[in-house]
């Protein structure tokens, strides 16, 4: 590992890749470049793009197999770009590439690096890999005092809770967890409230107000009644669930009884895997965004001669943005055209109400506006307030889906999916093109389950203390050979009966008995909704 | 001294997951009894480790939704099954420590001695050069004597006779165990099926057992089978050798008892020897062997086991036996029904005693 600084070439890439960036405009947090061989790269993935990690045998078993897989040529060690973003942000550089590429991964981690700092979802924070380093730290220590045996049980039972965070779903913790030590806006009072109030001050008559007893009041009763069972709870254990809560893993941390160095693991757990959820859900527009400005990056380098080898640049970028059908979307492909779509738009003023509006067709098609005095300014605007499901909704039409080849699909493969020549609209000798129209809604449906199962916690207190997962049915079984296991694991973490409702089957899982046992369908709104009238969704069978 | 398991996986903590897998392995068969697992005399134990990524609540058809994550982060998915050798000499360490049996007491450590070399000592003169050493020595010469001085030019490198190390044999003796194992078998003609696989299952661990405790080298098994005569057999046909008609164990005894003192010397070697069959004595036949076991045998013997595989009801070898031998050190007892006793027999045959059987 050598820092960028050791190599004058590299340095003097980077200090001319950040100038054009700056001259263009970019909102950059600090950047750190490190040079890496294949090994160290390898390593670095494994640790989850940090330096450091605690002591856990899947690193181990990885590396050995990732070794393996490299040394026998059944895996390049040649990666595209590997950053860290956040303020600082690290990225990293892998030693065998030429000073072009060197040069086009700058380029692209400036795009990731500027999304991340903007983006809706606020990825960015301050010294994430400083925190970690930190926090493996806790971690060893922590180990030292629980001892290798309890250390590796405990860290095998969070990794099989890892994959369960949710800090941007829309039952995350702060949406679904009432705590008292939470710093919360004060709510402005309403206006019911404030007349509530004024009654206080009014004379009183017990008569009277048996009789003047509207509807209203016997709302505010239940009202009453909910607020004391909430303070009650808050009370006696921290906390109160008002909403299923998705953010497994942040709920653990949260709230379950943990020694001082089962926490550090837990919180070293939810540190590293918190950001995949921001991946995930900005994944086209991120690497769209990086790949539009490395590409103008690279053209200034060009110009300048700072780099050569534009034909070797023009082939690399055409390896990496290749079209691929929806279900495998390449977010570097779809995001990159996606920008340059947007950009046209804007620059043709197709964005604006008046183009919306207009209903002559013609006028339309040959569509003379007045075009965005800054399209780029209204381009970061769009990273500011999107993430992928709304980009997505917004942008991808039907023709887009055409053009950009999300439909088309190898011969091959589109027989083995089972497409016929009814669902075919064009082919040739390799690929055959469906209908695009239903695209749009099955690429907008990855967001709602990003191709995992939905989880959510929705009772704390399930038969005296017992925690209850709920698995929200889309028609899909939870593989059964793990359902004990991962119960296993969590039970260690919570240290309390564990239960899991998938279809119409309970798993309860406690003190290392396992039961099974049938209940009632249920669906997920009628959880939703028990457990919003402050009642348990599943009391008795 | 610990044996580690011989996997490329350079990683401690990994290798302690997978040592927890072993135990697993190691309880299932002794949980089971399933002996087959062992399988033959002193090869490597081939192990097969599944799933070796955590528990996850995940859908049952993985893979079909193509890949969602990506951007480098994200825990591997990459499953399948893991292979690992595991020595034969680790795999029974395991298998003694699970099973509790006590070391086996050697014998015969007298004036026999297993000479050995042993190279741990470094001299000026003698035949194996060290040549890392030697290099060592040589290059602070150099660097001493300004031969070697980079800085000035100067880049010879000499190799003087001073400068030479060599290693130096050392001569270590250890005491030579020699041991003999006599196995004896009823072939008459209901030895078979079920029978024939719980028998082929002791032999093959106390093989192995006995193997382990001696070293291989130093272990010799030797087969004998009876119906009405006894005569030794190869460890084949110890199991395909068929004859009907009566069955008189005595003389199976007799003659075990004859070579193991004309062809071994008593003083140096370990005896043992084992019985199986299904116990179904006539006439004085059980008398003649406990005559036997107590004049012949049981002087020099380390260990004498008597099975009865899935006795019947008119069985009654261990009958006679046990009110000779109720609580012996070296007579040993058992009788075994199915394969899940096989564990418990064997623990009869090698543990230590215990006041109840």
């Amino acid at each position: 590992m050598q820092n960028i600084s050791a190599d004058p070439l590299m340095q003097k890439i980077w200090d001319r890749t950040l100038h054009h960036a700056l001259a263009m405009g970019r909102t950059l947090p600090e950047m750190r470049f490190f040079i890496l061989d294949s090994m160290e790269f390898a390593s670095l993935l494994e640790k989850k793009v940090y330096p450091t990690s605690p002591v856990n045998i899947w690193e181990g078993k990885n590396m050995v197999t990732k070794k393996h897989r490299i040394e026998s040529g059944q895996e390049s060690s040649i990666y595209y770009e590997v950053v860290q973003t956040g303020n600082p942000s690290y990225a990293y550089l892998n030693h065998t590439n030429s000073p072009m590429m060197q040069a086009s991964v700058m380029a692209h981690v400036v795009g990731h690096c500027e999304f991340s700092e903007l983006n809706v979802l606020q990825d960015s924070d301050y010294d994430r890999t400083e925190v970690i380093m930190h926090l493996v730290r806790k971690v060893n220590l922590g180990r030292y005092q629980m001892g290798d045996v309890n250390y590796m049980n405990f860290w095998n039972a969070c990794e099989s809770v890892s994959p369960l965070i949710a800090p941007n779903s829309q039952y995350n913790i702060d949406n679904t967890v009432d705590f008292d030590s939470r710093i919360t806006k004060p709510k402005e009072k309403d206006e019911k409230a404030v007349k509530k109030d004024a009654a206080l001050y009014s004379p009183y008559s017990a008569t009277m107000t048996a009789l003047l007893k509207t509807a209203e009041d016997k709302y505010s009763f239940e009202e009453e009644i909910r607020k004391k069972i909430r303070s009650e709870t808050i009370n006696r254990k921290g906390y109160k669930l008002k909403a299923p809560c998705q953010d497994i893993l942040g709920f653990l941390r949260l709230f379950a009884p943990m020694s001082a160095g089962e926490k550090a693991i837990m919180d070293y757990q939810y540190e590293s895997h918190k950001h995949q959820d921001f991946v995930i859900r900005t994944q086209i527009m991120n690497e769209g965004w990086a790949m539009y400005w490395e590409k103008k990056i690279m053209m200034e380098l060009f110009k300048e001669k700072v780099v050569d080898g534009i034909i070797d640049y023009a082939k690399v970028f055409s390896g990496v943005c290749y079209p691929r059908p929806y279900f495998a979307r390449n977010p570097y492909h779809l995001g990159y055209h996606m920008w340059l779509h947007i950009e046209e738009l804007l620059r043709e003023g197709k964005l604006t109400l008046a183009y919306q509006e207009e209903k002559d067709v013609e006028k339309k098609e040959n569509w003379k506006g007045v075009g965005s005095a800054d399209p780029i300014a209204d381009m970061t605007h769009i990273v500011k307030s999107c993430s992928d499901y709304e980009f997505l909704r917004r942008y991808l039409t039907p023709e887009l889906v055409h053009k950009f080849h999300l439909n088309r699909i190898p011969k091959q493969q589109a027989s083995q999916l089972g497409i016929t020549q009814e669902d075919i609209i064009a082919q040739d000798r390799h690929y055959v093109w469906i209908d695009p129209n239903p695209i749009k809604g099955q690429m907008l449906n990855f967001f709602t389950h990003l191709y995992r199962p939905r989880l959510y916690i929705i009772d704390s207190d399930f038969q005296d203390g017992g925690l209850l997962i709920y698995h929200r049915n889309d028609n899909r079984k939870l593989k059964k050979e793990w359902i004990k296991p991962t119960l296993k694991n969590i039970n260690l973490i919570w240290k309390a009966p564990v239960s899991i409702i998938t279809d119409d089957t309970l798993y309860q899982y406690s003190a290392s008995n396992f039961k099974e046992s049938k209940i009632r369908d249920s669906n997920f709104n009628e959880v939703l909704d028990s457990i919003k009238a402050g009642e348990k969704p599943f009391k008795n069978f | 001294m610990e044996i580690k398991i011989s996997s490329d996986e350079s990683e401690g903590a990994f290798n302690e997951f997978i040592e927890d897998k072993l135990e697993d392995l190691v309880e299932q068969i002794i949980n089971d009894g399933a002996l087959e697992n062992i399988g033959n005399q002193g090869s490597d134990i081939i192990v097969e480790v599944e799933g070796i990524t955590p528990p996850q609540f995940v859908y049952d058809n993985e893979g079909e939704g193509g890949e969602g994550g990506g951007g480098g982060a994200g825990p591997g998915s990459g499953g399948g099954k893991m292979k690992f050798n595991l020595p034969f000499q680790k795999f029974m360490d395991l298998v003694a420590s699970r099973l509790r049996l006590p070391n086996l007491t050697k014998e015969g450590q007298g004036s026999i001695k297993e000479l050995s070399y042993e190279f741990k000592t470094y001299a000026p003169v003698g035949v194996l050069l060290d040549k890392k050493r030697t290099f060592k020595r040589a290059l602070k010469t150099s660097v001493a004597t300004k031969t070697y001085d980079p800085e000035n030019g100067n880049y010879n490198f000499m190799i003087t006779r001073h400068d030479k190390r060599y290693k130096q044999p050392e001569i270590v003796e250890k005491p030579k165990y020699k041991a003999v194992v006599f196995y004896m078998g009823d072939i008459s003609y209901s030895t078979y099926g079920e029978r024939l696989e719980l028998e082929k299952n002791m032999v093959n661990f106390i093989q192995n057992w006995l193997d382990y405790n001696y070293g291989p080298a130093n272990v010799e098994h030797r087969f004998f089978v009876h119906d009405s005569s006894a005569y030794e057999v190869t460890k084949d046909d110890f199991y395909n050798i068929n004859n009907e008609g009566g069955t008189q164990a005595a003389p199976a005894f007799e003659l075990v008892s004859k070579i193991a003192v004309s062809e071994y010397d008593p003083g140096s070697t370990n005896f043992y020897s084992f019985y199986f069959g299904d116990g179904e004595l006539f006439d004085k036949d059980p008398k003649e062997i406990m005559d036997i076991i107590e004049n012949d045998m049981r002087p020099y013997f380390n260990r004498i086991g008597l099975v009865e595989v899935i006795p019947s009801n008119i069985s009654n070898l261990i009958k006679n036996a046990r009110s000779k031998y109720p609580n012996d050190t070296i007579v040993r007892l058992a009788d075994i029904k199915n394969k899940t006793q096989t564990v418990e027999v064997i623990k009869k045959l090698f543990g230590g005693v215990y006041a109840k059987h």
